[in-house]
């Protein structure tokens, strides 16, 4: 990585430990900021795929299908976004559904990763980890009408990208050339 | 390519250039072993990572594929399996940077990175002459693919046509199966699935293509996703034979017998006695012809080759001191895999390309970035000695 791309993931990772820190700060507004935010990504991703097709895929055999894509999403980040005002249970599932599959997987995966002898405890642990806490958003917020949870969730997972963003911009990367 | 090319074939061409039974079998090895140095592999020897010469695919799922994790990625796939024929390729149309920058990695023989890596093995041993002729190897086999992720060189679509010899053709289908076999009978073959993401590792090297440029027996007809709709037709009985006599042609290089390697050059001579032979293994419709390859390869040298064997030297590198264990077959391997990663990396770079990432040359800048790569430093140190 360049130092620009150092300073720029630095930077990122600075926002997402902001936001993670105010959601927590204040919970009773997460859900609308978790949707606006969520909104706002898939706008980006959708203009990116945009830019994909202008620099890259038209070249491509095929490649206005990722046009197409594009269109979908941005479409999409539109309708995540009027959905903002809506009940909180809608979001609330589909959260909860992305934690219990997500978990499920890492299940599953780091049982195959054991099977080949690789490292597997990591992944199996923060797989139950996943399924646990769809668990306890399903029980807290649905049971119990308790939402905070769910921000919490969130802000953990924001804190996660922002280290993972850290321990990456501070990594050695280099490769010697000795002639 | 497959172990018969890779271990068996190997071993008949290294037998042709000159190299005694047992120097052959270490070639042939080392050789073989790059399709299997995968860190999962480095862990448990307590090896350095940065020698991994391949991702497993339990690897390669959890691969990151943020800048750091895709140039990692690059820098095995582009060194060991699909050598970049030429760094300053330009696209048919006006395109962007980031477009030409994965296109100038596609795979293909003769490029001068071939002659860099022939040449970087010279004097450094049999596994290096090994990892040489794997990289060289693959360059026929893997050409018109690239070491990176991408959709926009790397994917395939429904036009995929099998050719027989009789002029015949017939469509291939793609099923998405890992556990499913090739079933050559019907034409149906096992790839990767379509993934519209463009750093996907669906999108890595043939995968979209399946198993098809690893078989020495077929010909096939396809669109390429970087070609604009230009057809290309892969032979590769014809590039398998190829490959074999430029192996034999870099051997003699590697062994002093010639002075020079240059690309382009085939030795067909040596190859005059069994031409037929090589033909019929090449034309024989099966998946696997290590049994043929190892015939011949018997034939040649008059003595049983041992079958691969991956824990064969495992133990000795584990045994070794730490002074010791670059002396020993694999610390050799791991030594010969760090200077071919180190040297396409740097190829790459100075080309203007960060795809696989950054390199640091160590006579104007001192030693610099991933630590493993120190251990490249010591015929220096000797030699300051």
């Amino acid at each position: 990585m360049n130092r620009f791309q150092r300073l720029k993931d630095i930077l990122i990772a600075l926002i997402l430990t902001a936001f993670g820190v105010t959601l927590i700060l204040v919970p009773e507004e997460g859900y609308n900021d978790i949707i606006l935010v969520l909104s706002l990504l898939i706008a980006v991703y959708g203009i990116r795929l945009l830019w994909y097709y202008i620099t890259m895929s038209r070249h491509m055999v095929g490649g206005k299908s990722s046009l197409y894509h594009a269109v979908i999403v941005l479409d999409l980040a539109l309708f995540t976004g009027s959905i903002a005002t809506m009940n909180n249970f809608i979001i609330l599932f589909y959260l909860l559904g992305i934690f219990a599959f997500g978990g499920v997987i890492n299940v599953l995966r780091s049982l195959e990763a054991k099977r080949y002898g690789a490292s597997w405890r990591f992944k199996f642990f923060s797989g139950v980890i996943s399924v646990v806490f769809a668990i306890a958003m399903l029980v807290l917020g649905v049971v119990l009408g308790n939402n905070n949870i769910l921000v919490y969730g969130f802000s953990i997972s924001l804190f996660y990208s922002a280290a993972v963003r850290i321990y990456n911009a501070f990594r050695k990367t280099a490769i010697v050339y000795i002639q | 390519m497959n172990p018969d090319f890779h271990y068996y074939a190997t071993y008949c061409a290294a037998i042709l250039a000159g190299y005694s039974h047992e120097e052959s079998q270490d070639i042939a090895h080392s050789d073989q072993f790059v399709d299997l140095c995968s860190a999962t592999f480095l862990t448990i020897i307590k090896a350095p990572l940065s020698a991994a010469t391949t991702q497993l695919q339990l690897e390669l799922m959890d691969a990151r594929t943020d800048i750091v994790g895709l140039q990692d990625i690059t820098r095995i796939w582009s060194s060991f399996h699909f050598l970049p024929r030429d760094l300053s390729a330009e696209p048919k149309k006006p395109s962007s940077k980031k477009y030409r920058n994965k296109y100038r990695l596609i795979c293909g023989p003769n490029g001068e990175l071939v002659k860099s890596t022939v040449e970087l093995a010279k004097g450094k041993g049999m596994q290096a002459v090994g990892v040489a002729m794997h990289v060289l190897a693959d360059t026929w086999a893997h050409q018109y693919f690239a070491g990176t992720p991408s959709l926009v060189i790397n994917n395939t679509n429904h036009y995929f046509y099998e050719c027989f010899p009789d002029g015949s053709e017939k469509k291939i289908r793609f099923r998405h199966s890992v556990s499913a076999p090739d079933d050559l009978e019907n034409s149906i073959y096992t790839a990767s699935l379509y993934v519209s993401s463009e750093n996907s590792i669906m999108n890595l090297g043939h995968g979209r293509a399946g198993h098809l440029p690893d078989y020495g027996f077929i010909r096939y007809k396809y669109l390429p996703a970087w070609d604009d709709y230009e057809e290309v037709v892969k032979d590769n009985p014809s590039d398998y034979k190829h490959a074999f006599c430029q192996m034999i042609t870099a051997m003699k290089y590697l062994r002093g017998v010639n002075d020079s390697f240059e690309c382009g050059q085939y030795d067909f001579d040596a190859i005059s006695d069994i031409e037929e032979d090589i033909e019929a293994i090449l034309g024989k419709r099966q998946v696997d012809a290590s049994d043929d390859w190892k015939a011949l390869g018997e034939k040649l040298s008059g003595q049983t080759i041992t079958p691969f064997d991956i824990e064969r030297y495992k133990e000795e590198y584990k045994n070794a001191s730490s002074e010791d264990k670059d002396s020993t077959f694999l610390g050799r391997f791991i030594l010969a895999a760090l200077a071919q990663k180190s040297m396409v990396t740097n190829k790459i770079y100075t080309s203007g390309n960060k795809l696989a990432g950054y390199s640091v040359d160590y006579k104007k800048q001192g030693f610099r970035g991933i630590d493993d790569f120190r251990r490249l430093l010591a015929p220096e140190k000797e030699a300051k000695k």
